[in-house]
């Protein structure tokens, strides 16, 4: 049966064990309960009236007949749900904050903007409600530009802001300009990231309850942050932060999405609670894709100085970040640009690096959070130049990256990264060895003779991962990591351990599991991982975000276990009559070291701590509840990805042929999970470099609005991926994890763009964004008939 | 039963069900709410996904485009009818967990009914045949390599009746 993990037998065994999921059985077998699957007495359904132009004046709501449908408990607009609007939380200086009101108040800013809510006994008639709920808008201007919108001063997205942009900074690590006057040669471009949704299969949702007697509010959420969640609620809703509880149940995917509260939430909130009826909302596909935040969506101006021999010596980066309607809560538009900014000179040894940095409001969706956020946009435009600056010198790409990369650790970036360790240049070599280079080389060489264009592209990376304070603080960054966890053994032997980072499908029910009977010396099915319930764990100020549970919660975990087994090898060390130094846990038993006799079963101590007095005389406080915390220093991971492509030159359709993804995150807990992070956000990556993007018509209207649309790419677009590992230890962090899992989604892009742009090379095209649709590629081709060059 | 209801019998993994519903109910929101069978999740209701597929008379349909008054005297297969027990997992989830083929599940019932319809049809599927036969189903987590992996291992493993195309190599 493959429903349990294998047992383990002895301490040390279970930590970087490739153990199935505790969390699979009941997965498969329909056993998952999710939002739309929880349900309370006299639930009622949400349904969301939505703005269809992007930038209007609401004149009136008029929703008598909506209220007369048989089945409709309410509908409610800002005017019946005063509240204090969501405010990004991020202390940038110079940041200008946009309040986002859960309804629109007066006026709506993008297309898709929530402007009533309809409760009824069903989500159809909700809909059917929502239909009759006549609204009556007043157009004005739209802004779908950034560009023009950042110089626009008569249309203005927020009253109280002078101008439309929302931040604007810049700065210069070393001596930039001399840099550039010295170089040998200078490359200079633009890159556009187009603009993703994270699309998790699962939408957003809740389920609200309000108990006027006690005051107290319960939500059960689709969220990857229930202690941020439970802050803005508290906010918005002017209640004390105790009286509200957010439940997780079983999370369909988030991937950044799920970490902000969204508005959505809060009107289901306050809804409830001006109600009295226990209020569920299940985002749908369309509202998923146009209302949930978008991502990415950076224009950079970017300029590469390089040597003679070849030796990168500046970069110089122009970062223009379209924020849509809102700087979006607990996030702000920043995370892309900014943070854009910050990891300028990647896996590479570039001294000196200079930024500019603009964000602007436009009549599009708000942007936010989403795997990589904005690090995939200038790790993109970087690797698209560094392959043009190969072209210009006539060197391998793959060499001219391995020049150039960091070999030396601790290594300082210019922008004030410290990379604790890694195997940089090893994991492109590995890369290269995995996809076979030299033979892809020949293969393409081969094929451009018979009209047949493959490319390669290659992209090493650093993530910054694990965050936490300083983490953050070196990608400039205010960040509030406050996690603690608690562990807890039951006079079985059983162990629960409580923490505020829940998984969206990343496993924790697993490796968290592991890295506490890795301590204990348990098996890991005997640990029972619960994150579902902010009135039963301890904080987790910023949730499962950033790449952090492994390194943070699992670091946390580390310690409590920790003094869990010291206060066990106390308390056995009375019982046994022997010094707690001599005493080794293995296989749910305490042993005595260099003794064959029969060992103490962790159940029998567990009991003895509990209900033998006797004890105490060893151990005055016997309870088997540890609580700790962690915020971890800063650690990166790395890695490379490489892909081929074709080409077809007729109709500008990229296949991918191969690929190959070398990860090192430090010690790994559970190689399988890993795998699975790697596997999924190259998938991710490939859909961005090739197909995500939700255009916006000139009135600001989403011409992406379903699956049918915007496109994830299939089984059938996705090739076997060859897996390499490296393991470079974080030497800063407990046990030596690194955070891990978004760097797919950062490097992929660009590995896929310079693999066109090299398939393309006998056209004398290069490639100036994300997504190469098929149009695009066409486009760049010209006539198929008609190569530049023959090489 | 009020005039815009309408009865309907059909059995639903083995067992015999009959629902009232609105002509106009997917026969997914009959499954999730009227039978308290959520594992047929939806994820698009635009038939774009292919997370609530289930089995109608054995071949996959998408269960959020079909009205549940078209499945009149059907027989429904959905995820719960392939083991219902985690202790008793069908050889193809078997393979999905010891191949790591889910993460967050969401989209998991959808691809397990869809390579059973795969796998019951035929054996020895290679791995073009099974991803394009997988490719009307979305996965955002997994990047699908699991999912084919574990649908090559439950071809081996899933003892069945299924005619092999070269039944002589087995
Ligand atoms: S929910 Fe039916 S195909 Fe997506
Ligand atoms: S496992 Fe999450 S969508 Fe497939």
């Amino acid at each position: 049966m493959g429903s349990r993990p294998p047992r383990v037998t002895s301490s040390g065994s279970a930590l970087g064990a490739r153990l199935t999921r505790r969390e699979d059985p009941r997965l498969l077998v329909g056993a998952g309960r999710y939002l739309a699957d929880v349900t309370v007495p006299g639930v009622t359904h949400a349904c969301f009236v939505r703005s269809p132009h992007a930038h209007a004046a609401i004149v009136a709501v008029d929703s008598a007949a909506a209220r007369a449908l048989p089945g409709v408990r309410a509908v409610l607009t800002a005017d019946d749900l005063p509240h204090r609007p969501l405010l990004d939380a991020v202390a940038v200086p110079d940041l200008r904050k946009t309040p986002q009101p859960a309804l629109a108040a007066g006026r709506v800013r993008f297309a898709g903007e929530a402007v009533a809510v309809v409760l009824a006994e069903s989500r159809a008639v909700a809909e059917d409600a929502a239909d009759l709920v006549r609204v009556v808008y007043e157009q004005v201007p739209v802004l779908t530009d950034p560009e023009a919108a950042r110089t626009e001063r008569t249309t203005r997205l927020c009253d109280d802001l002078p101008t439309n942009v929302v931040y604007e900074g810049g700065r210069e690590h070393g001596d930039v300009d001399a840099a550039f006057a010295r170089a040998a040669h200078v490359l200079s471009g633009r890159f556009t990231t187009g603009r993703f949704v994270a699309a998790p299969m699962e939408g957003r949702g809740c389920l609200a309850s309000y108990d006027r007697a006690d005051d107290r509010l319960t939500v059960h959420s689709s969220t990857q942050s229930p202690h941020l969640l439970r802050r803005k609620l508290a906010a918005c809703l002017d209640m004390p932060e105790g009286r509200i509880r957010v439940l997780v149940p079983d999370v369909g995917g988030g991937f950044g999405q799920k970490i902000p509260a969204s508005p959505e939430e809060v009107a289901v909130a306050l809804a409830a609670r001006a109600t009295g009826l226990p209020v569920k909302w299940v985002e749908d596909r369309r509202e998923n894709i146009t209302a949930a935040p978008h991502s990415k969506d950076q224009i950079i101006d970017m300029e590469l100085a390089v040597a003679a021999d070849g030796t990168f010596e500046a970069i110089r980066a122009r970062i223009l970040g379209d924020s849509g309607a809102y700087s979006y809560n607990s996030a702000s538009t920043l995370i892309e640009s900014y943070l854009s900014a910050g990891l300028l000179p990647g896996p590479y040894r570039i001294r000196d690096v200079a930024w500019q940095v603009t964000a602007v409001l436009t009549n599009k969706t708000p942007i936010s959070a989403y795997r990589g956020v904005g690090w995939t946009a200038s790790h993109s435009a970087r690797e698209v130049l560094i392959d043009r600056a190969a072209r210009l010198l006539g060197r391998d790409p793959v060499d001219l990256r391995r020049q150039n990369l960091v070999r030396e650790f601790p290594h300082t970036s210019p922008t004030g990264m410290v990379y604790d360790s890694g195997s940089f240049v090893e994991s492109l070599d590995t890369a290269a060895e995995l996809i076979d280079y030299p033979g892809l080389r020949e293969r393409q060489r081969v094929a451009r003779e018979t009209g047949r264009y493959i490319g390669i592209g290659v992209s090493p990376y650093v993530e910054p991962s694990g965050w936490g304070t300083e983490g953050a603080a070196q990608s400039s960054w205010s960040f509030s990591s406050h996690d603690s966890v608690r562990i807890t053994m039951e006079p079985s032997a059983e162990v629960t351990v409580a923490v505020g980072t829940p998984s969206q499908g990343q496993g924790h029910a697993t490796s968290l599991a592991q890295v506490v009977a890795e301590v204990l010396g348990v098996d890991p099915a005997e640990v029972t991982v619960l994150a579902n319930d902010t009135a039963a764990v301890p904080m987790s100020t910023a949730g499962t975000r950033a790449s952090r549970t492994a390194a943070v919660t699992g670091g946390a975990l580390t310690l409590a276990a920790q003094d869990l087994r010291d206060k066990l090898a106390a308390i056995a060390a009375g019982l046994l009559d022997r010094d707690p130094g001599e005493l080794v846990f293995a296989d749910g038993h305490v042993h005595v070291r260099g003794d064959s006799g029969p060992a103490l079963p962790l159940g029998a101590l567990a009991q003895r701590a509990y209900f033998d007095p006797a004890v105490r005389a060893a151990v005055p406080e016997p309870d088997l509840v540890v609580t700790r915390f962690y915020d971890p220093p800063a650690t990166y991971s790395n890695g490379c990805v490489m892909v081929a492509v074709e080409v077809d030159p007729w109709t500008g359709g990229v296949t991918v042929i191969d690929a190959a993804a070398v990860e090192d995150c430090g010690t790994m807990i559970n190689p399988l999970i890993v795998e699975g992070q790697v596997l999924g956000a190259f998938a991710q990556g490939v859909g961005g470099a090739l197909y995500e993007h939700i255009p916006f018509d000139a009135d600001g209207l989403p011409l992406a609005t379903s699956f049918a649309d915007y496109l994830l790419p299939t089984a059938a677009e996705i090739p076997p991926v060859r897996l390499g590992h490296h393991c470079s230890p974080s030497p800063l962090t407990v046990n030596g994890v690194k955070g891990m899992g978004e760097s797919g989604v950062i490097s992929t892009p660009a590995a896929v763009a310079n693999a066109v742009a090299d398939a393309l090379v006998p056209f004398g095209a290069e490639v100036d964004r994300t997504p190469l649709t098929p149009e695009y590629v066409a486009g760049l081709i010209g006539d198929p008939d008609r190569p530049q060059s023959s090489s | 039963m009020s005039p815009d209801r309408r009865e309907v019998s059909l059995r639903v993994n083995g067992a015999d069900r009959r629902v009232t519903v609105e002509p106009r109910q997917s026969l997914a929101d009959t499954l999730r709410e009227d039978l308290s069978l959520t594992g047929t999740h939806v994820a698009c209701e635009q038939g774009a996904c292919g997370a609530c597929t289930v089995l109608v008379d054995g071949a996959s349909v998408r269960s959020c485009l079909m009205f549940a008054v078209q499945a009149e005297g059907c027989e429904v297969t959905t995820v719960e009818g392939l083991a219902s027990d985690p202790e008793e997992l069908h050889p193809l989830q078997r393979a999905f967990t010891e191949n790591h083929a889910l993460q967050c599940g969401f989209c998991t019932p959808g691809f397990l009914l869809a390579a059973y319809e795969l796998l019951a049809a035929r054996r020895g599927p290679d791995e073009r045949e099974i991803r394009t036969a997988l490719a009307g189903n979305l996965c955002r987590c997994t990047g699908y390599q699991g999912i084919v992996a574990a649908v090559r291992q439950a071809d081996e493993q899933w003892e069945r009746d299924t005619p092999g195309p070269s039944s002589g190599e087995r």
